[in-house]
């Protein structure tokens, strides 16, 4: 089995972000940026299942500009074995990543292809879903388990009501989420071979599609800061506030 | 000057940055260099009146000949840290919080310079203690060394930098793609395993097997060792990276490959090749963990003086004598061992360095080999591999275990792996003190205190934003230090200056990062505690500060060395 792997490039999860003075985005310039969380699970899940001999093969893409190569070579480090940069400068939304991903999809013709559920900067949760759409694929979001079973690929998913079972035939699209696995640290051997897995670039323009964003930010603004708690001297007190102020009862 | 910017809460630097900072900071560098050299030319004229330093001399004014080696060692500091902004403004990553260290440092370290360097806390060296003259000191102060004396290190600049460290940035360090990769790694692996080392520290345990085994598996113990043997092959650039980040979560897993390091290097200078062939693959993968036997009861510094014997008994070699201060000593599997092999040669011409294999102590039994005994030395800090003394009484070795198996090489064997330990140790000394101020930050941000987090007070914020400052600065000089030893010069001094500079910023750090966690950080609970404690020993292993200091000079003092 041939998986494809997508990962995106995006703010260190532990760096404080901070909105631009004009609002129209958040500051990225000598940012500290990694790979998506979500996406380095479903890299991990890949190369376990070439670990497992589920699969033969394990390809990373990433859609974005040249420095996204060093996401791709993080992928290659945990394991991976070769990699794909679609490469464009311009703003990438959804809908335009899905419509490359599908253009890859058909290049390489995997048997699965895995992706976060979501990326932390953007929180847009769309991209698997309308790469399945756009390829008529089945797809398993928010995994958190895959097996082989009797040739399908049986994916537990987390639901607002508990975990749902699918078996799915594939060619499919799977979405990893939080408790699929743990990721494992790149070893330094790993390091030092991923320098020498090859990373095609493929330019976003030549393939001809409509990636033009089709959603405009308004604005971008800071959560509002928390406000100083107060000690109540009574539950009484406690009760009043909560009808009163709060309204929440 | 770059447009990039790191992006922070606050003012912005309207009207800190100094004009032209780079080339200020040349100009200021070029003038520091002629201050040094000013500097060794008036210890020259005392420690060295026929042209060579006289041993009595360098004694006798050894406040001043140490003091040199500070002074030399703040020049080489500041030189590396405009390298280090020239190599950022190339690649486009000079921000402004990495401007902003680097006009800080010059600040400081230039007003060090002409007003006064603690090499400890009670002992401050004056250029007037180098014999430099009124004028030779006026002389330094040039248009940009007064500026950036004036300008470069004010409490508006500290306030801006706290803005970044505020938001968690503590500038880029300069790594190449595959080193920030590395450190991306190990960093995760360091964080992920702080808060079980502090109880390791508390409960003074040996650091669990598994996460030997672990750090084995991400290749830690064969970093360095060449591929041929198993290893990685890897630079000692990308070892600093690693002991860094695993430092900064806790020394002892920064310090479980010192003793791999230096047994594989020995091995890989001065093994046999059935030697290197035997032993290098099985360092490389952990499988055996080595310790290092050098120090005596009565043999610290002065190693050519150690008199524990190797007599040659037909095949093998019997050892007697003590050792002492030997990390990780019971559960090991070798120890690169020095002894005395001929009684006639008193100096260091009459060692050798042995392979010894002993079986692997317990917890029940440290020692179990024949004519071999220990027992723990019970310490405040630098927990999680123990300290041993061990005597031995007729141990046995085999003869083909002698390194190299030739006899009285052992000192300048273990010379040749000197450069390495003090770069790996500066390295650990980066990390410690990373994460002292990093356990500072934190608290500040948290603990409130006068209706606000302590952060919001200058002189906590200006704390901690000078230890961000002065921690670049050790990591810029460490990585140097690496990085002239992968390109095959030697760097003996270049090492003994981070390790010397490392080691008191590691300690300072600490010291005041407890300092703001006020009677909190005095209890065992936090972690801060430990890192005092841990901090404490780098100003004295791999070459107390004294004998660095020493080095430093005697090998700045040599003929014909600029």
């Amino acid at each position: 089995m041939k998986v494809l792997v997508a990962v995106k490039r995006v703010i260190d999860a532990y760096v404080k972000v901070r909105v631009k003075s004009d609002g129209s985005g958040v500051e990225t310039a000598n940012v500290k940026m990694s790979m998506n969380p979500f996406c380095e699970i479903a890299v991990e899940e890949a190369v376990r299942l070439k670990e497992q001999g589920i699969a033969s093969e394990v390809v990373v893409v990433s859609c974005g500009p040249q420095v996204n190569q060093e996401t791709i070579r993080t992928a290659l480090a945990m394991g991976a074995d070769r990699g794909i940069l679609v490469q464009s400068d311009e703003e990438l939304q959804p809908l335009g990543i899905a419509k490359l991903l599908k253009s890859v999809v058909e290049k390489e013709q995997p048997d699965l292809v895995l992706l976060g559920k979501q990326a932390v900067d953007n929180d847009f949760n769309q991209t698997g879903q309308m790469l399945s759409a756009l390829l008529g694929w089945s797809q398993g979001t928010f995994a958190s388990k895959i097996e082989q079973q009797d040739g399908k690929l049986r994916v537990t998913r987390e639901i607002d009501g508990g975990l749902e079972t699918l078996d799915l035939a594939t060619p499919t699209i799977v979405t990893a989420d939080l408790r699929l696995n743990e990721p494992r640290y790149a070893s330094l051997p790993n390091i030092m071979k991923a320098k020498k897995k090859p990373i095609e670039t493929i330019e976003a323009e030549e393939l001809g599609l409509d990636i033009a964003p089709r959603l405009k930010v308004l604005n971008v603004s800071e959560p509002p800061a928390r406000q100083a708690g107060v000690r109540v001297e009574s539950i009484a007190d406690l009760v009043d506030k909560l009808k009163n102020e709060a309204k929440v009862i | 000057m770059s447009q990039a910017r790191t992006t922070a809460s606050g003012a912005g630097s309207e009207g800190l940055l100094l004009d032209d900072l780079t080339a200020l900071c040349r100009e200021a560098l070029s003038a520091a260099e002629s201050f040094s050299e000013a500097a060794k030319a008036a210890l020259a004229a005392s420690v060295a009146p026929e042209g060579k330093p006289d041993a009595a001399l360098l004694e006798r004014e050894q406040f001043a000949a140490h003091g040199y080696a500070w002074f030399a060692t703040y020049v080489a500091a500041l030189r590396e840290m405009l390298n280090w902004a020239d190599r950022l403004e190339s690649e486009g990553r000079f921000g402004e919080l990495e401007a902003l260290m680097l006009q800080a440092a010059f600040g400081e370290y230039l007003n060090q310079l002409y007003g006064g360097i603690a090499l400890s806390q009670v002992e401050i060296l004056r250029p007037v203690d180098l014999g430099l003259s009124e004028a030779e000191t006026y002389a330094f102060l040039t248009p940009a060394v007064k500026k950036l004396c004036a300008s470069g290190h004010t409490a508006a600049v500290r306030a801006r930098i706290g803005d970044f460290l505020h938001d968690g940035h503590f500038g880029a360090p300069g790594l190449d793609e595959t080193e920030a990769m590395i450190a991306d790694e190990f960093r995760k692996f360091a964080d992920a395993h702080s808060e079980a080392a502090h109880e390791w520290h508390l409960k003074d345990d040996l650091i669990p097997l598994e996460v030997v085994q672990q750090l084995a598996d991400l290749g830690v113990f064969g970093l360095t060792v060449s591929e041929a043997y198993g290893g990685t092959g890897m630079g000692k650039t990308a070892m600093c990276v690693v002991t860094e980040e695993l430092s900064r979560g806790y020394i002892g897993l920064g310090s479980l490959g010192t003793r791999s390091e230096i047994a594989a290097e020995l091995i890989t200078l001065g093994g046999t090749q059935a030697q290197k062939d035997h032993w290098l693959p099985r360092i490389a993968s952990g499988e055996i963990l080595p310790t290092a036997v050098f120090t005596e009861p009565n043999t610290g510094s002065d190693l050519g003086s150690l008199r524990t014997r190797a007599q040659k008994d037909g095949e093998v070699y019997r050892f007697t004598g003590n050792k002492t201060w030997i990390t990780h000593a019971a559960r090991t599997d070798v120890m690169t061992l020095l002894a005395r092999t001929n009684p006639d040669e008193p100096g260091y011409r009459g060692l050798s360095m042995f392979l010894a294999e002993k079986p692997r102590g317990t917890d029940a039994e440290p020692f179990p080999a024949e004519g071999m005994s220990g027992g723990e030395i019970e310490v405040l800090g630098y927990r999680g591999m123990k300290e041993y003394e061990i005597a031995f009484d007729g141990f046995e070795v085999p003869a083909a275990n002698l390194l190299g198996e030739v006899e009285g090489e052992g000192f300048k064997q273990l010379m040749a792996t000197f450069e390495s330990a003090r770069i790996q140790t500066a390295a650990r000394a980066v990390g410690v003190a990373q994460n002292a101020m990093e356990l500072g930050l934190s608290y500040a941000r948290e603990r409130k205190q006068f209706g606000k987090a302590i952060l919001e007070f200058p002189r906590v914020s200006g704390k901690l934003t000078w230890m961000a400052v002065e921690t670049m600065v050790a990591r810029q000089l460490t990585l140097a230090a690496a990085r002239e030893k992968d390109s095959g010069r030697r760097c003996d001094i270049e090492a003994g200056m981070a390790k010397l500079l490392a080691a008191r910023v590691a300690w300072a750090n600490a010291d005041n990062a407890l300092q703001i966690h006020g009677g909190n950080g005095y209890a065992l609970e936090y972690k801060i505690s430990r890192v005092l404690c841990d901090a404490r020993i780098l100003n004295i292993f791999e070459g107390a500060a004294e004998i660095q200091a020493q080095v430093i000079t005697r090998g700045l003092m040599k003929p014909g060395r600029n």
